[in-house]
């Protein structure tokens, strides 16, 4: 009888567990796709799995990014918004250094 | 406070805000927050699109830090996962001195500002030891 409680209760740790990881790399994998893929995943994500799951660990590995401090950034050549003209990054190099600020409105 | 870092350090480096693909928009992603501010937009279909929404972001948040606007495929984005939020310094020899972790969580501008404070101090030694 004991045996068989101590069997299910173990058997029931394990498939969570299992869930559990499965869960966390359907997250992970949504993380490492497009912006918007994974915005249109996270919108049907019901709100109290935000809660559970370990996100910012997930999220800072995930959006990790393909360079370090110390190496070369990657050159741009963007235009200004107000469509003055075109701003490269490289074309500061020697002069001052550059604070980029990234995001949108929303 | 990025618009205050910006007055202070201005003359002595660069500032650009990199205006990437949306976070929330509408139709994706919905935010409560963004709803009671008003900020509610469809995901924009064009460069023009974005640059209007971009538009409106630098007037009604009066950023006065100039911007620029990644196009409609994101290639700076992607070149420096800088989405939704995310903050660098690049030095002057080209190399990223500064990387903040992604945004929301990651976005610390006292943190860059730090870096950017290392940096400035960094050229200034070198600057007075070659002359």
């Amino acid at each position: 009888m004991v045996r068989s409680i101590v069997k299910t209760t173990g058997l029931t740790a394990a498939a969570l567990s299992v869930a559990w990881l499965g869960f966390l790399g359907v997250v992970y994998t949504n993380m490492k796709a497009p912006p918007e893929q994974f915005g249109a995943f996270m919108s049907k994500l019901p709100v109290p799995f935000y809660f559970v799951l370990p996100f910012e660990t997930l999220w800072f590995r995930a959006r990790a990014g393909t360079f370090n401090v110390g190496d070369a950034a990657p050159d741009f050549t963007l235009s200004t918004l107000d469509k003055s003209g075109a701003v490269r990054l490289s074309s500061f190099r020697g002069s001052k250094p550059v604070v980029l600020v990234f995001g949108s409105y929303t | 406070m990025l618009n205050r870092l910006y007055e202070q350090y201005r003359d002595r480096a660069v500032f650009y805000i990199v205006y990437i693909q949306e976070a929330h928009p509408s139709d994706v992603w919905q935010m409560e927050s963004n709803v009671r501010q008003h900020v509610v937009f469809l995901t924009p279909k064009n460069n023009e699109e974005r640059s209007e929404i971009a538009g409106a972001c630098v007037r009604n948040l009066h950023l006065s830090i100039p911007a620029l606007l990644d196009p409609f495929e994101n290639p700076t984005e992607r070149a420096y996962t800088g989405w939704p939020d995310r903050l660098y310094v690049i030095d002057r020899n080209g190399r990223v001195a500064y990387k903040s972790r992604p945004g929301p969580f990651g976005f610390h501008p006292e943190e860059m500002e730090r870096a950017l404070k290392t940096v400035l101090a960094k050229d200034l030694r070198e600057h007075t030891n070659t002359h």
